[in-house]
C-alpha cells in the first residue's frame, strides 16, 4: 500500500497527457485524497512536449516533491526533456508505450535501472477499443486506476460526461479503452502492492483549483470591482477568470494597451472609490513601478499581484522563482513603504488576497501579493474555506462633519486620513504625484515633505505586530530554525515533519507579511536559535537579506537557496538540518548572544 | 457623458458661474501664458454644462498644462508624466456617472504618453481630452517637443530638429475619433464653445488648443499671430460631418491655423462605457452570492 503517490506523465503535445492528469486529480479529489498537480510544457505554443506531475496522498500534501513513484512515458524523447522535473529513481515504477521499441531492461534513463518496468501497447489499445489513438490518455487513466486503485467509478462518470456531446459510440469507445487499461493492470499485477491507501476522512467535499483562479475568486469575494491588466505569463489566468466573472458583480475588466495603462486604470478606479486590482509578472512589475509610487504618495488603495517567474528580464516565464522580493519591497524612487504579502499554497491564496485588499483599504496604499508560478498554476485540493470568518475592511470615508472642512491628507495620530472620492459633495480635493499639504495643495516645503513622509510611514507601524500574518511551527524553544515563504514554505513544512519524526528539535517561521519586516516577531523567533536556514528559491536568498537588514539574528543562521526551476526537496532540507544538529554539538564555544 | 441619462443631466443652465469652477490656487504659469485662457475657457464650458464640481473628475499628467486640475474646484488628479489617459479611463469605468476631463500638453500627450492615445480613441471612451499644444517643453525650460517643427533650434536641438513633428489632429482622426476640434485662447468664445461641445459629445472628444508659450515659444506662435492667422471653420461654412474634408484640414496642422470643430460624427457610435453597462446588466442575473463564490471550485462528480 502507498500513503503518498507521485505520478509523472509525459508525451508529445496533443497526447492528452494533461487531460489524463486532470481526470485523475478530479477523481482522487472526489474520493477525498489530498492532491497537487503541476503541469509543464515545452516553450512551443502548440505541439512540443507536455507533462504533468500528480501527488496524491492520504495526508495533506504541501509540495509536489521529488522523485517519481510512477513514471508514464508515451515517448522517451519527450519524457527526457523534462529532466529534473520528472526524476526517475530505482524504485520508480515505469510504464511506457510499447511502440517506442525500447526494451524494458534498456530504458534510456541515466544512472538508474528501475526494478519495475511495464511495457504497454497504449496506442494499440486506444485504437483497438476507442477506434482512435486520441484515446491514449484514457488507456493511461485506466492503467493507473487499475494498478493504484485511484477513482475508478469517478473516472468512468467523468469519461461519460466529457464525451457525452460526441455521441454514444464515442462514449462507449472511451469506456472500453478505460476498461482495457484496468484489465491490462489486472492481468499484469505489480510485483508489490502500491495501491493508494483509503482516504482518511472518506468522501469529503474539497475544493480543487489553482492559485490564479483562487486569487481571482478571492478578489471578487473581497469586493473588487475593477481589474486592469495586460496578458503576461504566468499571471494571465487571473484576468481571464475575472473577465468571465466580474461583470456579474457590477465590475469591469480592462485589458489595457500595456502594463502601465493596466495599473493606471486601477489607480483611477481606486481614486473613483472602487476596490481595484491588477496582476502581472516580473517584466510587467518593472513597468508598473512608477504607478505604485503614485498610489503611495496619493495614498490610494490597490492590490498588485506579481506571479513571480524566473528573471531578470524575460528570464524563465514558465518557471517559478522567488526573486522579486527586493523589487516588491524597494522598487521605485523616493522614500516609500508598501506592504508585501505572499501565499504559501493554493488554499492560502484566498486569505492572502483578501488580506491584501483589507490592508490596501485600511492603510490607503498599494499592496503587493507575491505569488509564484508554481502556486499560480498548480492544481490543488483545498479544504473547505468558511468565508463567513473573513472580515472585509473598507477605506475610511469622511464623515459629514469632516466634509464641512475637508482635509484629504490630514495629519492624524494614526497617519490614516479620511478619503473621499469624486461624486462625494464637499470632498473635492487635488490628488497628485506631487508632494502636497494636508488639503492636497502642491508644496515644495521641506518641513511639509518631512511630515508627510512621516505620516506615510508611521501608518504602517501596527503591521509589525500582526502575529496572525506569521506562523511558527515545531518546538518553540528549538535551537534550530527554518524560515521559508511562498510555495517553498510547503517544502520546509514537509522537512519539518520529517525532522520531527526523527527527533530533531526544529522550528519553522513562515511569514505571510514579507514587508515591512516585523522586527519584534523575528526577534522573538530567533531568541532560542543557534543555527538556522532561510529556505528560498532565488540566487540571492532575498528574504534572508531583507530580514538581515532589519533584524540582528545570529551569523550562524544561513540561507539555503537555489535559483528558480531547481527543485528544493524536503529530503535535501532534512539533510541540512541534520548537519546543523552535528554543528551545534560540535561547536567549541557558546554562540554569540543576540544583540537587541 | 455616455448614457442617455447622463447626457440629459447637464441641462441646468445658469445654475453655475465660471467662477464656481475656479479654485483660489495661484497658477505657477508665466504671465501671459496661453494656459490662463484655457482654464478660463474650461470653467466657462463647465458652467454652461451645469454639473456641480464634485461630479467632475479632472485628470492630468505632468507639464505646465497638467497643473490645470488644481486651478479648478473639481476633483483633480495631477498624475505622472504621460499617463493621464489610462487613469482617466479607470475613473470613468469605475463611475460612469462622472464627467471626466483630461488635460495634457504636446509632450505629455504625444511623446511620453503618445502610446495611450490610439487606445482611448479606438475604445471610444467617453472622455474629453484637451491638449495644450505649445510645440515646446516649457516646464523643463525649452526643449524640443514632439510637435516642434523640423529644423527648430532649442536647447536640446542646438543645430535644429531632425524630425518631422507629430500631427495631433491627424493622429486622432487616423484612429477614428468622432469629435475633433482645435482652438486658441485668441478666440475665447470659440474655445469655450468647442470644449463645451466636446464635453457634451457622447464619446471620446479631442480638443487641440494652440496655447502659446510666452517664454520659449516663437513669435509666430503667440496670440497676436493667432489673431491674424486663424481661420474659423465655423464661420467659413465647413461641414463638420465630412470626415474626408476634416482629414484634409487636419493635414494643414503646422502650416495653417484652423480653429473650430473639424469633425463631429453626427451618428455617435456606442461608447465603451455603454458596452460595459450592457454586459454588467446581462451578467448580473448569473451572480452567485460572494460568500458562495468558492463553491464553483468543488469538483463535479
Amino acid at each position: 500500500m502507498s500513503q503518498d503517490l507521485i505520478i509523472g506523465i509525459a508525451g508529445a503535445g496533443g497526447d492528452g497527457v494533461v487531460s489524463a492528469g486532470e481526470s485523475l486529480i478530479t477523481a482522487a479529489a472526489l474520493e477525498g485524497y489530498h492532491c497537487i498537480m503541476t503541469k509543464s510544457f515545452g516553450s512551443q505554443i502548440r505541439g512540443g512536449e507536455a507533462s504533468c506531475r500528480l501527488r496524491l496522498a492520504v495526508q495533506p500534501v504541501l509540495n509536489p516533491n521529488g522523485p517519481l513513484d510512477v513514471a508514464v512515458a508515451l515517448n522517451w524523447e519527450d519524457f527526457r526533456r523534462f529532466g529534473a522535473e520528472l526524476p526517475v529513481a530505482a524504485t520508480t515504477i515505469v510504464i511506457y508505450e510499447a511502440s517506442t521499441g525500447v526494451a524494458p531492461d534498456n530504458l534510456p534513463l541515466q544512472g538508474v535501472k528501475p526494478a519495475m518496468v511495464y511495457r504497454v501497447p497504449i496506442t494499440e489499445m486506444a485504437v483497438k477499443h476507442a477506434g482512435a489513438d486520441k484515446a491514449k490518455n484514457i488507456v493511461i487513466a485506466g492503467l493507473l486506476a487499475g494498478w493504484f486503485g485511484i477513482g475508478r467509478e469517478s473516472m468512468l462518470t467523468g469519461i461519460r460526461k466529457k464525451f457525452s456531446k460526441k455521441g454514444a459510440a464515442v462514449v462507449e469507445g472511451n469506456v472500453r479503452a478505460f476498461q482495457a487499461g484496468i484489465d491490462f493492470a489486472a492481468a499484469n499485477p505489480l510485483k508489490e502492492d502500491r495501491k493508494l491507501a483509503a482516504p482518511q476522512a472518506g468522501r469529503e467535499t474539497k475544493l480543487l483549483t489553482d492559485g490564479n483562479d483562487m486569487c481571482a475568486a478571492a478578489a471578487i469575494f473581497a469586493g473588487c470591482t475593477f481589474f486592469g491588466g495586460y496578458p503576461i505569463t504566468p499571471s494571465t489566468e487571473i484576468m481571464q477568470y475575472l473577465d468571465r466573472e466580474i461583470w456579474k458583480y457590477g465590475g469591469t475588466v480592462l485589458q489595457a494597451e500595456d502594463e502601465i495603462a493596466g495599473i493606471g486604470a486601477v489607480v483611477g478606479a481606486s481614486f473613483a472609490g472602487k476596490k481595484a486590482m491588477t496582476a502581472t509578472s516580473g517584466p510587467g512589475m518593472s513597468l508598473k513601478t512608477e504607478m505604485l509610487g503614485l498610489a503611495s504618495i496619493a495614498e490610494l488603495p490597490l492590490v498588485c499581484v506579481n506571479v513571480q517567474r524566473g528573471g531578470p528580464s524575460t528570464g524563465m516565464p514558465t518557471k517559478a522563482e522567488q526573486s522579486d522580493l527586493f523589487q516588491a519591497a524597494f522598487s521605485g524612487h523616493g522614500d516609500c513603504l508598501r506592504p508585501v504579502l505572499a501565499p504559501t499554497s493554493v488554499g492560502d491564496v484566498f486569505s492572502t488576497t483578501v488580506e491584501a485588499f483589507n490592508l490596501a483599504e485600511h492603510y490607503q496604499t498599494p499592496v503587493i501579493v507575491l505569488s509564484d508560478q508554481e502556486i499560480a498554476q498548480r492544481k490543488e485540493t483545498v479544504d473547505p474555506i468558511d468565508t463567513s470568518k473573513f472580515e472585509l475592511i473598507e477605506r475610511r470615508r469622511p464623515t459629514e462633519a469632516e466634509l464641512a472642512n475637508y482635509s484629504r491628507f490630514k495629519l492624524t495620530e494614526s497617519g490614516i486620513s479620511p478619503i473621499s472620492h469624486p461624486g462625494m459633495a464637499g470632498g473635492n480635493y487635488l490628488a497628485a504625484g506631487i508632494e502636497h499639504n494636508e488639503v492636497g495643495r502642491p508644496t515644495a516645503s521641506g518641513e511639509m515633505h518631512a511630515r508627510m513622509n512621516e505620516k506615510r510611514f508611521k501608518k504602517f507601524n501596527p503591521l509589525k505586530n500582526r502575529r496572525d500574518l506569521f506562523t511558527v511551527e515545531g518546538d518553540p524553544n528549538a535551537p534550530i530554525a527554518m524560515v521559508s515563504w511562498g510555495s517553498v514554505a510547503g517544502v520546509a513544512r514537509e522537512a519539518l515533519r520529517l525532522a520531527q519524526a526523527e527527533g530533531l528539535q526544529v522550528k519553522l517561521l513562515v511569514p505571510k507579511l514579507l514587508y515591512p519586516v516585523a522586527e519584534p516577531i523575528y526577534q522573538d523567533f530567533f531568541a532560542s536559535v543557534q543555527r538556522g536556514l532561510f529556505i528560498e528559491q532565488s540566487h540571492q536568498a532575498q528574504l534572508y537579506r531583507v530580514v538581515r537588514m532589519h533584524v540582528d539574528f545570529p551569523a550562524t543562521v544561513k540561507a539555503f537557496a537555489k535559483s528558480g526551476s531547481n527543485p528544493i526537496l524536503p529530503t535535501e532540507v532534512l539533510a541540512r538540518l541534520r548537519e546543523l544538529v552535528v554543528s551545534i554539538q560540535g561547536s567549541q564555544h557558546q554562540p554569540e548572544p543576540l544583540v537587541d | 457623458m455616455t448614457t442617455p441619462e447622463t447626457v440629459a443631466k447637464p441641462i441646468a443652465l445658469a445654475k453655475f458661474q465660471a467662477g464656481d469652477f475656479k479654485s483660489d490656487l495661484k497658477p505657477i504659469w508665466c504671465p501671459g501664458c496661453g494656459d490662463f485662457g484655457v482654464v478660463t475657457a474650461i470653467t466657462r464650458a463647465l458652467a454652461a454644462i451645469g454639473r456641480p464640481p464634485h461630479e467632475i473628475a479632472f485628470v492630468s499628467g505632468i507639464g505646465c498644462s497638467s497643473r490645470i486640475p488644481g486651478y479648478t474646484t473639481a476633483y483633480g488628479f495631477n498624475t505622472v508624466h504621460g499617463r493621464s489617459l489610462p487613469i482617466a479611463q479607470g475613473i470613468k469605468l469605475a463611475n460612469p456617472e462622472l464627467l471626466v476631463l483630461v488635460a495634457s500638453g504636446d509632450g505629455d500627450g504625444f511623446s511620453i504618453g503618445g502610446g495611450h492615445v490610439a487606445h482611448v480613441v479606438r475604445r471610444n471612451m467617453d472622455l474629453t481630452y484637451i491638449v495644450m499644444d505649445n510645440q515646446i517643453y516649457g516646464l523643463t525650460k525649452g526643449q524640443l517637443s514632439p510637435t516642434s517643427s523640423r529644423g527648430r533650434k532649442t536647447v536640446t536641438s542646438s543645430f535644429g530638429s531632425l524630425e518631422e513633428p507629430v500631427n495631433p489632429l491627424l493622429y486622432v482622426m487616423g484612429y477614428g475619433a468622432n469629435y475633433v476640434a482645435q482652438g486658441t485662447p485668441a478666440d475665447m468664445n470659440q474655445l469655450a464653445k468647442i470644449i463645451e461641445e466636446g464635453i457634451r459629445y457622447p464619446g471620446f472628444a479631442f480638443i487641440n488648443v494652440q496655447s502659446p508659450c510666452v517664454t520659449y515659444g516663437l513669435e509666430e506662435q503667440q496670440l497676436r499671430a493667432h489673431k491674424t492667422n486663424m481661420q474659423n471653420l465655423q464661420t467659413s461654412g465647413h461641414d463638420t460631418s465630412d470626415r474626408a474634408k476634416a482629414t484634409e484640414i487636419a493635414r494643414e496642422y503646422g502650416h495653417k491655423l484652423y480653429t473650430g470643430v473639424l469633425y463631429r460624427n453626427p451618428n455617435p457610435p456606442p461608447t465603451y462605457g455603454q458596452g460595459v453597462m450592457e454586459r454588467q446588466e446581462a451578467a448580473k442575473a448569473h451572480a452567485v452570492s460572494r460568500s458562495e463564490i468558492l463553491n464553483r471550485f468543488k469538483p463535479a462528480g
